[in-house]
């Protein structure tokens, strides 16, 4: 145990990561948190260690997963969200008071990495902001070799999550949980190529194409560390390529499954915890618990080998936690009666023994109404 | 003896289709132009390949990128044959198909795209960030019998029901499918589209069972 790592952490205001404790330890503290949740209601941190060490909290904790949809709370446009960090920790940081849930997400849109590359990217007033496809940073697999690796430090959109990271911590390092989105290495090359081009680049250049990814990645690395250097003990890594959907599981384990497991080694290096997020139709869990040994997983569909969600909570449920899985179609139309049925059946699937965080399937919708993102969090009050 | 050839170059180009391998399949069109194979059972194999090829979608044995190979092989024979003597472009149900406007991602309509093109549909294909007027105009000029939508964020998803609604009221019998990430079922009847397909694998079965709704004015 590095007490004097814990102590630094604490008298900076934030939470030491977890990885400094031993397992005894957290087992110990996680049964000691447990014990209590059964007559009192629990801190945020402490419903968190009881149920990713599967012991049962007071109730499971909710991870809204609410982005850009805080800015309905200023009146933010998409693009003030997207492009100032300040707009976004406000909104961020409001809605945890609105709202409430265990864990904010901490990010400002999907482009970031890619446009620090040079990808031209558009912030729409009333949308979130996409890569400028008419322009792709990438124009063919020859392309890919040419990639140069930025600095961090230069990299102005990286660094807005940077500060994003340092203003949460400093407001509420002490009680609440702030977990950033990393996109992956393909994923970051779909945004400066098209996802179409990527799919069929990974099977007719694969070379070019890793070449590539080992320059993100690079820079993926660099852009975690400074991430962690700023307190926070959990990385969401976005694996969407690791599903059915997308490369499905023998290309994919080719191609990205090196660099995550990179990036999922960076990360525990640095004594915090993989939350891999992979909203793909049929994720690959067993390649991305082999490769990338997360302490948790949010998903949107069953994986590609689960007919079922109790089939899923006995396969995997032991191995990480599960942090899913409504539907944000459901979240986006349904009314609150609707919402918090679904969240019942949800929880009556997976909630047993720890080790699981109600959640949406995806970011929660931007543009759907609040109303529902706190019938999760009180969802998961009520029936977990 | 000439038709066992004939099965044999016809089989090369469903193959090469499914194995998206150019080569072969510039062979089995070279044998097929050799043994005067009629133009449409060469289409047929191409389609049958790709037919192959989506029923097995997302699964071990055709992965999207193969998949989508496959759909640039199937496109290149396609071109071979319709820039052969005699051999023009095939018709078929009329198709608008477009992502609505502010969004970019053009991946999911491209590849239903080319499903309803390889599929006896004539397909009219606006591209991406589509506005709304332009899917009307576009209906009524091309007699559209389907009218597909695709939305990949939730934010664009929402023009969706003002689409349908305008364009039922201008083209009743239009047949109108929507796809895209954010939606499921429920959210495409509450849009008032006439079905909905959740991926290239159900695509076409989903269209033939939202016309045959449609025609027979049956509810969803």
């Amino acid at each position: 145990m590095s007490l004097g790592g814990i102590i630094d952490s604490l008298r900076k205001g934030h939470l030491p990561p977890l990885g400094l404790i031993p397992d005894p330890v957290l087992d110990f503290l996680a049964g000691l948190a447990s014990f209590r949740g059964r007559r009192f209601e629990l801190s945020t941190i402490e419903r968190l260690l009881a149920t990713m060490r599967h012991k049962e909290p007071d109730h499971i904790p909710c991870a809204p997963l609410v982005g850009g949809a805080y800015r309905q709370l200023t009146g933010a446009s998409f693009r003030d969200f997207s492009i100032d960090a300040n707009v976004a920790i406000e909104a961020g940081l409001l809605g945890l008071e609105v709202i409430g849930g265990d864990v904010l997400l901490l990010g400002l849109d999907l482009t970031v990495e890619a446009s620090d590359f040079g990808q031209a990217t558009i912030y729409p007033e009333n949308s979130t902001a996409h890569p400028d496809y008419s322009k792709p940073l990438i124009k063919d697999h020859t392309d890919y070799r040419k990639l140069k690796r930025i600095e961090i430090k230069s990299a102005p959109r990286m660094q807005k999550v940077i500060e994003m990271s340092k203003g949460a911590l400093k407001e509420k390092g002490l009680s609440s949980v702030f977990v950033p989105v990393v996109s992956s290495p393909l994923s970051v090359l779909a945004m400066m190529r098209g996802a179409e081009q990527v799919f069929k680049d990974c099977v007719l250049y694969p070379a070019e194409v890793m070449a590539a990814m080992e320059t993100v990645t690079s820079v993926l690395i660099d852009y975690i560390n400074a991430l962690c250097d700023t307190g926070l003990i959990i990385i969401a890594p976005d694996m969407l390529f690791a599903s059915k959907s997308g490369l499905g599981k023998e290309l994919w384990e080719k191609m990205e499954g090196p660099f995550g497991r990179e990036i999922a080694e960076v990360v525990h290096r640095r004594n915090c915890l993989v939350a891999i997020h992979n909203c793909g139709d049929g994720p690959c869990f067993d390649s991305m618990i082999r490769l990338m040994e997360p302490e948790a997983i949010s998903f949107a569909c069953l994986p590609d080998d689960c007919r079922d969600r109790k089939e899923l909570k006995k396969k995997y449920g032991d191995q990480t936690t599960l942090i899913g899985n409504v539907e944000t179609a459901l979240l986006y139309r349904g009314s609150p009666e609707q919402v918090m049925e679904e969240c019942r059946r949800v929880i009556d699937d997976f909630a047993e023994g720890g080790g699981f965080i109600l959640a949406p399937g995806c970011e929660y919708p931007p543009n759907a109404n609040l109303l529902n993102a706190i019938i999760l969090v009180q969802a998961a009050r009520i029936y977990g | 003896m000439k038709s066992e050839k004939n099965k044999e170059a016809l089989n090369l180009i469903e193959k090469a289709v499914q194995d998206h391998n150019a080569k072969e399949l510039n062979q089995g069109i070279d044998e097929a132009f050799l043994q005067r194979i009629p133009a449409n059972e060469i289409r047929q194999s191409l389609f049958q390949g790709l037919e192959l090829s989506r029923k097995k979608l997302f699964t071990p044995e055709a992965p999207l990128p193969q998949f989508l190979l496959s759909l640039e092989v199937l496109h290149q024979g396609l071109k071979r044959l319709s820039s052969a003597e005699g051999i023009g472009k095939s018709g078929g149900i009329p198709l608008v198909i477009g992502v609505v406007e502010g969004d970019p991602h053009d991946l999911g309509k491209n590849i239903i795209s080319r499903i309803y093109a390889a599929s006896g549909y004539e397909v009219y294909d606006l591209g991406t960030q589509v506005p709304v007027d332009a899917f009307i105009s576009s209906v009524k000029e091309k007699r559209a019998k389907v009218l597909a939508l695709s939305s990949m964020i939730s934010t664009t998803m929402a023009q969706m029901p003002e689409i349908i609604k305008r364009v039922k009221a201008e083209s009743p019998d239009t047949v109108i499918m929507v796809g895209g990430a954010p939606l499921d079922i429920n959210l495409a009847k509450s849009f008032g589209a006439d079905g909905y397909a959740e991926s290239a694998v159900t695509v076409l079965e989903e269209t033939e069972a939202a016309m045959e709704r449609v025609s027979a004015k049956e509810k969803w």
